[in-house]
Formats: C-alpha cells, sequence, structure tokens
C-alpha cells in the first residue's frame, strides 16, 4: 500500500486542481471561442486581401435584402432594448445615528430591569445571562421613554421617536445626494410594530411637503426582512414608472413595543432591540449612473409561511397577565436554517459561478442515481459575493449562518460589528453592515453585495448588489466616529 | 423612596438614569482610600434653588443632555460598588449613571422658602442610601423639582465615599460650567487603585471615627433616637455682635466659625446635663489640597476638654480659642484603623462625638446659569450618628453690606435635644424671634 500523502500536500493538490476546473469551467466560452477566432484570422491572412474581395463581391445582394435586413436588426435591437428590465440604481443611503443621550451601557440596563421587574429575581437573572452573551456592546441606544423606570411608552413618545429616526435618516440623505422633496417619485415606509394612523409614510409627507401625486407606500408587520421587501416593491414600480426616484424609509420603532411583563420568552427581544433607521434613495434615471453607488442586481423572497411551526415561531401575543410582547420560539435557529436553505437553492443558479453550478448538478444526479449517501455539495457563495451583509437578528443567527455558508470571520465581520456596536436593529442593520464595509475601505467597484435578512412570518429575503464605484473613506456616516475602534474582540460572556 | 403624608405635595415623580457618553472600558476599577471608607455611612444632601427666570430656559432634555459630557469626566462616579474577596468596596466604572429624577411641587418657590420647614428638605432630594444591593445602589442621585411659579431646585444626593463637601460643591460647579458649555478640567479622575499597606504598627484608636457594628451592605449607621434637622440664619450683624461679646474691642478675635462653634458648643451642652460633651471633632477644608482628585480630603481633627473640664463654667473664649489651636488632626490614625481591617470594618465620624463641619469654603454660590447664581443653597447631612453635627455654610454674598458675612447654620441633633436648644440660642443672640 503506497503510503498515505500527508495532509498538507494532498489540501494543496486539491486546491491547485479545484483552482483549474473552476478557472476552465467559469471561462469556457472564453476557452473555447479564442481557438475559433485564432483559426479564423489565420484563415483571413492565408487568404489575403484580394480573395476577400473576391468572396464579397460573389455575395450578390440587392437593395431589399440589404433593407430588409437592417430593418431586422433594428428591430431585433429595440425589442431588446425594450424588454430588458429598467437598471435600478442605488444612488445613496443614510443611517440613523443615535444621541449619545439615549446610550444604555448593560449595568444600566440591568439596573433598571432589577427595579422594574422587583417581584420577579429569576427574570432578570434571565435577562442578565441574555445580555451576557448577547454580542451587544455599551453604545447600544433606545428611545428616551424606555429610559423611565417603568418606561412610559405613550403614543405621543413613539410618534417623536419616529419623528427623530425618520426625519433624521431623510435630512441626513436630502444632504448626502442633494435631493429636493418635490422630486420624489415614489416613497415607502416599513416599519413593522407601530403604524399609527395617518401612517408614518404620511408623516414624512406632511413634514417634507412632498408632492400631491406621490405613490406612497406603508408597510407595517412584515418584520425585521421588511427593508428588502420595501426594496423589491421598489423596484417593481420603477419598472413601471420610467424617470423616477424612489425614497425607502426602513425602521422599527421601539417605543410601544417594550415588553412590561414577567415571560422570559417574550423578556428577550427587549435584550436586542435598538433605536435605528434608514433612508435610501433608488432611482431608475440614466443620469444617476454615474454617482449612483450600487445597482440592483436581484431579489429573492422566501416565504415558509404555509408550514404552522414557521408561521408560530415569531409570534405577538398576550401573555397570562395580559401584557403584549413577542413570543420567540425554541426552534427559531433551525427554521431559520431551513428558510435560508430554501433561499439560496432559489439564488444560487442566479449568482453562482458555472463551475460551483456544475458541481452541485453533478453531486445531485449522483445522489439520486448512485449513491443517496452522497454529502450534499454546499456551493461556495465566497466565489459569487465579496461582501456578505446578514442581518443582525442576534449572535446565535450570524453564528448560524456563518456555520451553514462556511464563512470566514471577516465576512461576518460588518454583522458581528453592527450588532455590538448598533444593537438588533430590525429592518435597518443591514445599512449599517452595509456601511461599515463602505468605512473600512473595502468596497470596489465591481464588488457583488449579499444582503440577508429573516424576519418573522418566516420569511428569507436576499438581495444582490453590484458596486457602481469604488467608495473613498472617511466616509460620513454612523461609524465615522468609531470605525478605528472596530474591529473589537467580542468575548464568549460579558462579565457585568 | 417613600415618604408618609408629604409624599402628597411632592408628585409625579418619574425615574430614569444619566451616564457617560463615552464608554470607560471593560475593568476599570476606582479604589476608595482608607480616609473615604470610613466616611461610607454618610451621605450629602445638596439643594440648588433657581428662579423662574433662569429656570425658564432649562427643560429636563437640555439638562440631562448637558450631563453626559459632565458625566464624561466623572465617569467614576457612575459606577456601582462591589466588594474584592477580602470584603473591601471599592468602585466598578461600568457606566451605570445617576440616577435622576423628575418631580413637581404644588407651591412656589417663595411659599416653599417662607416655610422654613427644615425637615421637608428631604423631600426634594432623593434620601436613598447606599445598599441592600450594592450592584444596584446609585452614589449619586440628582432630583429636579418644578415649583408651581417656574421655580426649579436641584437636589444632589451625594454619597460621602465618594468625597467631601467641597468635592460635592465642586462637582455641582462643573455642572454648571458643563451648561455653559465650558470644558472641566479639575478634578483629575483618575480611577485610584488599591492602596498599599503603610505597615507601621499599632496606634491609638481614633477618637474622630467609632467602629460600629457590621452593618454589611446596608450602609447607614444604626442610630438609638430620632435625628431631627433644624437651620437658622445668622446675620453679618449678629455675627459682628457676637464677636464683640466674645472678644471685646481686642484684636486676637478668632474666626467667625470657632467663634459661632463656640457658642453653640457651650449651647449643647446646656441642653445635656450629665452628658456634656468634652470632645468635639471638627472638619475643614485642607489649605493644602487644591481639589485635585476627588475623595475625601478635609481635615478631620479633635478638640479635647479634657475630664475635669466643666461646661457650664467656661467662658466663650476659652472655648473659641481650643476650637482654633488645640484641634488635632486624626486623618493618619482614621486610615490605619480602616487599613487594619482591610477596609472591611464600618466606622462612622459625623456624630461620633458632637461635629462642627465648616464649609464656607464650599463656594456653593460660584454655580451660575444664564449668568445668574442660585437663589439659595441648603446643605444637609443623612446618616448622623446620636451626638449630632452642625454645619456652616455661607450665606449668598452681596446680602450683608459691612462687617463679616452671614452664615446660615444646620444643626441636626436628636429631637428632644432640638426642642431645648432654641431657647439657648435665642438667648445667646444667635436665634432671633421669629426664625422659629
Amino acid at each position: 500500500m503506497p503510503p498515505m500523502l500527508p495532509d498538507f500536500s494532498n489540501s494543496v493538490k486539491l486546491k491547485y486542481v479545484k483552482l483549474g476546473y473552476q478557472y476552465l469551467v467559469n471561462h469556457i466560452i472564453t476557452l473555447t471561442l479564442v481557438p475559433i477566432m485564432l483559426g479564423v484570422s489565420i484563415e483571413i491572412l492565408r487568404l489575403g486581401p484580394q480573395e476577400i474581395l473576391n468572396l464579397w463581391n460573389s455575395l450578390h445582394f440587392n437593395l431589399v435584402q440589404i433593407l430588409c435586413s437592417a430593418f431586422l436588426i433594428i428591430f431585433v435591437a429595440t425589442v431588446y432594448f425594450m424588454s430588458k428590465p429598467r437598471t435600478i440604481y442605488l444612488v445613496d443611503y443614510a443611517c440613523f445615528k443615535p444621541p449619545v443621550t439615549c446610550r444604555v451601557p448593560f449595568a444600566t440596563f440591568m439596573e433598571h430591569s432589577r427595579l422594574i421587574l422587583k417581584n420577579n429575581p429569576k427574570s432578570v437573572e434571565f435577562q442578565m445571562r441574555i445580555l451576557e452573551r448577547s454580542g451587544l456592546g455599551e453604545e447600544t441606544c433606545l428611545p428616551p421613554a424606555i429610559h423611565y423606570i417603568p418606561p412610559k411608552p405613550t403614543m405621543e413618545a413613539a410618534r417623536g421617536e419616529a419623528e427623530l429616526v425618520i426625519f433624521s435618516a431623510m435630512d441626513s440623505l436630502f444632504k448626502k445626494t442633494g435631493l429636493k422633496p418635490k422630486d420624489i417619485d415614489i416613497l415607502i415606509v416599513n416599519c413593522s410594530l407601530f403604524s399609527p394612523t395617518p401612517s408614518l409614510s404620511a408623516m414624512v409627507i406632511n413634514k417634507y411637503k412632498l408632492r400631491s401625486n406621490i405613490k406612497s407606500f406603508n408597510l407595517s408587520g412584515m418584520g425585521c426582512s421588511a427593508g428588502l421587501i420595501s426594496i423589491d416593491l421598489a423596484r417593481d414600480l420603477l419598472q413601471v414608472h420610467p424617470n423616477s426616484n424612489a425614497v425607502v424609509v426602513s425602521t422599527e420603532i421601539i417605543t410601544p413595543n417594550y415588553y412590561q411583563g414577567n415571560e422570559r420568552a417574550m423578556l428577550l427581544p427587549n435584550c436586542l432591540f435598538r433605536m435605528g433607521g434608514a433612508a435610501i434613495l433608488l432611482s431608475n434615471r440614466r443620469s444617476e449612473r454615474r454617482r449612483a453607488k450600487y445597482r440592483l442586481v436581484h431579489v429573492v423572497r422566501t416565504h415558509k409561511g404555509a408550514d404552522d411551526k414557521a408561521y408560530r415561531c415569531v409570534f405577538e401575543e398576550e401573555d397570562k397577565e395580559g401584557k403584549v410582547g413577542i413570543s420567540l420560539s425554541k426552534d427559531l435557529m433551525a427554521i431559520a436554517g431551513e428558510a435560508l436553505k430554501s433561499n439560496i437553492t432559489t439564488m444560487g443558479p442566479l449568482v453562482l459561478p458555472a463551475s460551483e453550478q456544475l458541481l452541485f448538478l453533478l453531486t445531485l444526479i449522483g445522489r439520486k442515481i448512485f449513491n443517496p449517501k452522497w454529502k450534499p455539495y454546499i456551493p461556495d457563495f465566497k466565489q459569487a459575493f465579496e461582501h456578505f451583509c446578514i442581518h443582525a437578528g442576534g449572535r446565535a443567527v450570524i453564528d448560524e449562518l456563518q456555520k451553514n455558508l462556511q464563512l470566514s470571520t471577516e465576512h461576518v465581520e460588518a454583522s458581528r460589528m453592527t450588532l455590538h456596536r448598533f444593537g438588533n436593529t430590525s429592518s435597518s442593520s443591514l445599512w449599517y453592515e452595509l456601511n461599515y464595509i463602505e468605512s473600512k475601505g473595502r468596497m470596489k467597484k465591481g464588488d457583488r453585495v449579499w444582503q440577508i435578512a429573516f424576519g418573522s412570518g418566516f420569511k428569507c429575503n436576499s438581495a444582490v448588489w453590484k458596486c457602481n464605484k469604488t467608495i473613498k473613506t472617511p466616509i460620513d456616516g454612523p461609524w465615522a466616529d468609531c470605525i478605528d475602534r472596530y474591529p473589537v474582540h467580542i468575548p464568549e460572556i460579558v462579565k457585568l | 423612596m417613600g415618604f408618609a403624608q408629604e409624599e402628597s405635595l411632592v408628585y409625579d415623580l418619574r425615574l430614569s438614569s444619566v451616564g457617560p457618553g463615552r464608554v470607560s472600558g471593560t475593568d476599570v476599577f476606582h479604589n476608595p482610600a482608607g480616609l473615604d471608607l470610613a466616611m461610607k455611612l454618610h451621605y450629602l444632601r445638596m439643594i440648588y434653588f433657581f428662579d423662574s427666570d433662569v429656570a425658564q430656559s432649562l427643560s429636563i432634555m437640555h439638562i440631562k443632555e448637558r450631563m453626559f459630557p459632565w458625566f464624561n469626566h466623572y465617569f467614576i462616579t457612575c459606577g456601582r460598588f462591589r466588594r474584592s474577596e477580602t470584603g473591601r468596596p471599592f468602585i466598578k466604572c461600568n457606566d451605570c449613571g445617576a440616577r435622576f429624577i423628575e418631580a413637581k411641587y404644588d407651591k412656589t418657590l417663595d411659599e416653599w422658602l417662607e416655610m422654613k420647614d427644615w425637615g421637608s428638605y428631604k423631600l426634594l432630594a432623593s434620601q436613598q442610601v447606599i445598599g441592600p444591593e450594592l450592584f444596584f445602589s446609585p452614589p449619586i442621585l440628582l432630583q429636579v423639582t418644578h415649583f408651581r411659579c417656574g421655580g426649579i431646585s436641584l437636589g444632589l444626593s451625594w454619597a460621602h465615599i465618594l468625597g467631601d463637601p467641597f468635592a460635592a460643591s465642586e462637582f455641582i460647579n462643573n455642572w454648571g460650567r458643563c451648561m455653559n458649555y465650558l470644558d472641566l478640567t479639575k478634578p483629575i479622575n483618575i480611577p485610584r487603585p488599591i492602596p498599599r499597606p503603610t505597615g507601621t504598627g499599632p496606634q491609638m484608636d481614633p477618637v474622630c471615627a467609632k467602629p460600629v457594628d457590621p452593618v454589611g451592605d446596608h450602609w447607614i449607621p444604626p442610630n438609638n433616637c430620632k435625628m431631627v434637622t433644624f437651620s437658622f440664619q445668622v446675620t453679618g450683624s449678629q455675627m459682628n455682635y457676637l464677636q464683640a461679646q466674645i472678644w471685646g474691642p481686642s484684636a486676637d478675635q478668632t474666626p467667625p466659625f470657632e467663634s459661632l462653634c463656640a457658642v453653640i458648643w457651650h449651647c449643647v451642652a446646656q441642653v445635656r446635663p450629665g452628658f456634656e460633651p468634652n470632645t468635639v471633632t471638627i472638619c475643614k477644608p485642607d489649605p493644602s489640597h487644591g481639589n485635585d482628585i476627588i475623595g475625601n480630603n478635609q481635615v478631620i481633627s479633635k478638640v479635647e476638654a479634657g475630664s475635669e473640664f466643666s461646661m457650664s463654667d467656661t467662658n466663650f473664649r476659652v472655648l473659641a480659642s481650643m476650637l482654633a489651636e488645640q484641634g488635632i488632626d486624626e486623618r493618619n490614625l482614621i486610615e490605619e484603623a480602616m487599613e487594619k481591617d482591610e477596609g472591611v470594618a464600618d466606622f462612622y465620624v459625623y456624630g461620633a462625638n458632637l461635629t462642627f463641619v465648616d464649609l464656607e469654603e464650599t463656594n456653593v454660590y460660584e454655580l451660575e446659569l444664564k449668568g445668574k447664581k442660585p437663589r439659595f443653597v441648603y446643605t444637609t447631612l443623612q446618616g448622623v450618628g446620636d451626638e449630632g453635627v452642625v454645619l456652616v455654610m455661607p450665606w449668598p454674598k452681596g446680602a450683608n453690606k459691612n462687617g463679616s458675612d452671614g452664615k446660615f447654620v444646620t444643626m441636626i441633633l436628636p429631637e428632644d435635644q432640638i426642642v431645648k436648644i432654641k431657647p439657648e440660642l435665642k438667648i445667646n443672640g444667635l436665634l432671633l424671634e421669629g426664625d422659629f
């Protein structure tokens, strides 16, 4: 028996084999075209110019044929260009930076908890354990009404928070892009848990005096993945309306939703959800082509609501004392994993390079026909994307996705650091993560970004963006004053 | 935090926290020195009153917003107490913050000040003490009370372990600077490391600080009788008259503080027949220490009159001279006594003997908001031992024309002694008819 090759050289050989295979398959068209072109050129050179002219004259064209061919070509070209979907550009976006007066260090959170839940030391213990392992930092923020002992969640306070977050983000967006309020054609606001009358989109229209023929939408109740649902909606609207600007505002208003009871499954969101919001400007105008930051490539939405367990895993209900809270079930991670698998099954063929798709197809055929015991091939998404923005739902979510997609520490750094600095800001967390990558100077022209969001329902939504121009640091944004401190090491358990 | 019937007058209490805007870091610890630990059972309460013209521009949001940069500087006071393995208390600087209380009061500022109901001043500054849970006890509580006329009061509750009254008044003066968007430099708030044992041999026990039975994590000294607060003003002319009575035209007068305390000492002795206080404690600012580092730096000295001394036979000159010249600084002794037990023992200073605290130099009227000074500043103590305390505060400058400035005296004594001492004070010209 020949001696087993040592692992090192084995893995190196495998690596080169894999690289060679990928290069071959991904550039198969180039690799076959090049010899053909070479052959044709050599043939032409061999024939000489006189021979070519003779060949040309023998073709006997008449005027009608030429005109018909020309019209055919123009017709096909026009149909092609008309039916191509409009390119959607992300011109720029702005994230809300909470004021330092809203800061909630761990110790303050625990002390307030202790004073509010004074008859339930077990619940306080539970919250402390959650906070220690949460991956949050000491600078996350809660709205002013929640700082009171006990919290004072009036509707006025909720509106106040909405105004603070949304208007700050919008002002910042106007400043960055030079957009005039009168130029907004489509407005989409998504906020899952606060839905007053008139809606938050009406609030924005009132504040900025937007046009009376604006197409406004307000999405509520759609959870943390509503941000990408709004982007999808904006994309569809921009296909129908030419030459338009769309503003998408993603936020979550914490004030009315702070759980004031003792049920443990419902106390979890209190520990993780924090104040945040983002405003995004999308456009299909050709004039934005130069200055837009990103181009929207794909949006893939997956809904597992048909399954009862998935439907109930994030459920808003009343506890035994009649207090309303959001209950998270214990199978949340498993269901998230399932939803992700569904999503990437649809996403895979759209974004993966040919080499990965071929491997996946071969393994699939092999498993079906030859041996079901073959391990399923997990496509390497790192080849399709340079950057990953995983919704900062919690440490467990990021860990789970890192494991499933086999991502390195650097790939999930944006998500982990956003969770540390801003907490779980729900639908806007993806934009904080994107801003982190830009602030670090890692975003280059041509880079592809994958944003993944999970939400109640249970939904898994993905968006794929392609970077339109290299983004130079330093940039203005929520990370401006602290980016140099990051990345930080987040211990497994923080000692309080 | 709950009082009896007076509660209904101060209403609409809302609690929250304010802390530093900057992260102090992980595992940052401040170790109080032995002298600080000796004062841990005492609490300072200072209440600043502002008229409505100043208060109008002070919204709660604005006050809170300016407190964050202030606490960046004083992040040590935002921590919480822990005990080391040996049981020595220290502060973990975890940015937990100071408690912030908003309240409303149903009367006008003028009505309040006219009432002179010294006991009800405790409604304007939180009476919360450290413990029984050290983890969740804030060393500092701030209460902003709105009066019906638009005036406000700011009540500071300050755990004495953090620092002496001079540190506390400087703390508030720095808040004033923050409100005016000025920079803060002093004091330098660097967390102190664990003090190393000095290793000197056994010393005498201090007289100014007395041990109590272990109080565990509930830091309040035990009292055998109910302590009551009584305050009165001594005008400049009263002071002049007093000095003249004691010293005559002599140029050798003791400073006003000592003369005043001598008279009060005599009065207290009169109301405690058989238990006259032969030993008193004097607390004065340390002239050599420039308020550079937050902590307990005031001089604590004992004045012993000797056992064969008879209080009623002694005249004021002797008492005043004793107070001025015969004080023995006991700070080192107190420090040693604490360190002997590695900082675990429980001592108390205020009220261990009759204590006189000189707060004339606390600069409380230096605070300026919108160019105006506070109308009145009231200082009192909580956690005072049975022997009682006398605090001598300055009176706002500009209220007198010539001679010495007026003083504001606050006495904390057992209930029965307060009743009996008022006539004594009247006899000696300290208390005028309308004052009680």
